[in-house]
């Protein structure tokens, strides 16, 4: 089902080398180089001497004032040792990590019952839940610090994490594929004496990988990703995660831009290396996130 | 799309027992508890204690109750301006209402809603100058931001990201290696990202930004440091004594800050390829005997772009222009990384606006009061979008 496009029919004689067709290619050409540009200017600039960072500054790749004319590598020890990335890193990892876990299980659980149960009530707890999503964020921002103050969760590891394993989204999305399980396979199961709970992890979960990666992804690089929530439920560096930890730097480190540049390298290359490797799985995740049904 | 409906429990073929039935919903709720929950308690509850909390004096203690004390200050207590402003949004939903109703000639319709909606836009037109200048300015200003962020990205994300899904779903060598290199923006982290813009968009002359206004034959400019409108230079300054609702409105007239455009083409760098993600999909959906029938009929290229193409992609459309509208009243991340103090605030849009008033502030109960009148904007356009643009959906089956 998931084909790719193909607009034109594929009987067609090989497509002629035209000045439209070419204009085309460059056009395509020209878009990747501007996707990519800030990248590249990201490594040249983490490789400067803060000299070169003013004496080297073209903007342009295919000059060679872009690039410096030796690579420092030591601004990445200096960065990831002034920034504390180390702490940061881990933080991130385990808090990221804690968030996909919670919202796999949490909506594990619910979106079986929505898809395999019938029982009362199922269709109006679905709409109440999938209805909280068009709130935004902000709205959330103040009574969550409040309930997470009270709840004595504030700086913690906790804070950071439960409030966002409660995924309406999520249990809406798997439910959608629980659904398409055949009723026949369960039934099987159920005659065996299998309990709900054992039909979920040993028939429903191990047929729907795919969603379920989608859903640890996604909630894995929310989590990696947020600033906003850790800006205000944490105040030490105790549970503080990446993101904090590089705007501050940023901030702090003033005009040493090879230092920023290195620390914002080191926050990218994880992400941009888990997309490389798993690019396939990583565009399904995104593209299915953003289709609904 | 959903042909594999079979897996529905009500196709069950033996009756159940009672008792089994009882222990199948005794289940099925302790399976929704700890998503019910933690949904309830951090998603539901929040909406009505944001509510509590706006109605109070609320530094990080709870203090005096002022009622709408808060909603006061950010709209002000002029009543004739307020009158003009709750007219408008009466006029704007009768209007909603009127061109959903199905019952009605479609001439009476048209009409009555039209009508209607100009009646709403004339009242906001008049009243919203008044309103803005008896109230919080800071919170009208950044909804303006807010306004010309929504109209500079959206339309533009949506029109690149379908012509880069049309030329990426042409068969050719590398396709795939295209279309890694232009989701990569999307899938970087912002916070990473917005640090590399700071530096191409900062005002030295040699940043990337003055390079190409040099080659286009610009002096140096500020860039993320420029609170200027852009179009201010075609207008000057306004002439001394102007009346408030003129006054008002030449300030929007002036533009976008040059801060805030060099945050939008940041928008645009990050989401084209998302936005062509999506729509690469949303065209490997169209069946392709379509396009074989319109060869066929001997449609061009052009019009079965407008015929086919185009019809067969407006769920996606409009899926994304919900989410890009939503999600500008959301942005918070590149927009907290590329604000400067020199910018003056033109780049703060609403969320920015929140989370300072609550974070720079300590003011929780006003911080409380705007997010409430954000979450009703975002509602009440998603229920315009629902109502106008939904209609026009064409949804292929």
């Amino acid at each position: 089902m998931a084909t790719e496009a193909r607009p034109r029919p594929r009987a067609q004689p090989r497509p002629r080398p035209t000045a439209g067709r070419a204009a085309l290619s460059v056009l395509l050409v020209l878009g990747a180089l501007v996707c990519l540009m800030p990248f590249l200017y990201l490594i040249a600039t983490s490789l400067k001497s803060a000299a070169e960072t003013i004496t080297r500054a073209s903007p342009f790749p295919f000059l060679p004032d872009f690039w410096p004319s030796v690579p420092r590598w030591s601004n990445y020890a200096e960065a990831w040792t002034r920034a504390s990335f180390s702490l940061y890193f881990r933080n991130s990892l385990i808090t990221a990590a804690v968030t996909a876990g919670g919202v796999v299980a949490a909506s594990s659980l619910a979106a079986y019952a929505f898809a395999k149960i019938r029982f009362a009530g199922s269709r109006a707890l679905l709409s109440i839940f999938v209805a909280t999503l068009i709130i935004p964020e902000s709205v959330y921002l103040v009574p969550n610090f409040i309930i997470v103050t009270r709840l004595g969760w504030y700086d913690t590891l906790a804070g950071l994490s439960v409030p966002f394993m409660g995924s309406a989204f999520s249990i809406f999305l798997l439910r959608q594929f629980f659904a398409q399980i055949p009723a026949e396979l369960l039934e099987s199961a159920r005659i065996d004496g299998a309990g709900h709970l054992r039909s979920l992890f040993s028939i429903v979960m191990p047929l729907s990988g795919a969603p379920l990666f989608t859903l640890a992804f996604l909630a894995f690089v929310g989590s990696w990703n947020s600033l906003q929530w850790p800006l205000v439920a944490t105040r030490t560096p105790r549970w503080r995660p990446l993101t904090v930890g590089l705007t501050t730097f940023i901030s702090d480190a003033g005009p040493e831009n090879q230092l920023i540049m290195a620390g914002a390298l080191i926050a990218i290359a994880p992400v941009i290396i888990f997309y490389l490797v798993a690019q396939k799985q990583f565009t399904e995740a995104i593209a299915r996130s953003g289709i609904k049904g | 799309m959903d042909s594999a409906r079979h897996g529905e429990p009500r196709r069950r073929t033996r009756a159940r027992i009672p008792a089994a039935r009882a222990r199948d919903a005794l289940a099925a709720w302790l399976f929704v508890t700890p998503s019910g929950i933690l949904i309830a308690v951090f998603g539901i509850f929040p909406l009505f204690f944001t509510i509590y909390v706006s109605l109070f004096k609320w530094r990080l203690t709870p203090g005096a109750f002022l009622g709408l004390g808060n909603f006061a200050e950010l709209f002000g207590t002029g009543g004739l301006p307020l009158i003009g402003l709750g007219a408008a949004i009466v006029a704007a939903a009768l209007s909603i209402l009127l061109l959903g109703r199905d019952g009605l000639p479609a001439g009476v319709r048209n009409a009555g809603g039209l009508t209607l909606g100009i009646l709403s836009a004339a009242a906001l037109a008049a009243s919203l100058p008044a309103v803005a200048a008896q109230g919080d300015k800071e919170v009208f200003d950044s909804l303006r931001v807010t306004v010309w962020y929504a109209l500079l990205t959206v339309p533009v994300q949506l029109a690149v990201g379908l012509s880069i899904a049309l030329l990426l779903t042409r068969k050719f060598r590398g396709r795939q290696v295209f279309r890694v290199i232009y989701l990569l923006p999307y899938v970087a982290p912002t916070v990473a990202t917005a640090a590399i813009f700071q530096l191409l968009f900062s005002l030295r002359p040699d940043s990337l930004a003055n390079q190409v206004a040099a080659a286009l034959g610009s002096q140096p400019l500020q860039w993320l440091q420029e609170p200027k409108g852009v179009l201010a230079p075609l207008f000057g300054a306004p002439p001394p004594g102007l009346g408030v609702v003129p006054a008002y409105w030449m300030e929007w007239v002036r533009g976008p800050s040059l801060a805030l455009v060099s945050i939008i083409f940041y928008s645009w760098w990050v989401f084209v390829g998302y936005y062509a993600l999506i729509y690469i999909n949303g065209l490997s959906a169209i069946p392709r005997q379509l396009f074989e029938a319109a060869e066929v009929d001997g449609a061009g290229k052009l019009r079965t772009f407008f015929s086919i193409t185009l019809p067969l992609l407006s769920p996606t459309t409009y899926f994304l222009t919900l989410l890009g509208v939503i999600g500008t009243f959301k942005a918070f991340t590149h927009l907290y990384v590329l604000r400067s103090a020199a910018a003056g605030g033109t780049t703060d849009s609403i969320s920015i606006e929140v989370f300072f008033t609550f974070f720079r502030k300590a003011r929780l109960g006003y911080a409380s009061a705007i997010s409430i009148v954000l979450f009703l904007t975002v509602l009440g356009l998603t229920l315009i979008q629902q109502r106008t643009l939904e209609r026009r959906v064409t949804y292929g089956d």
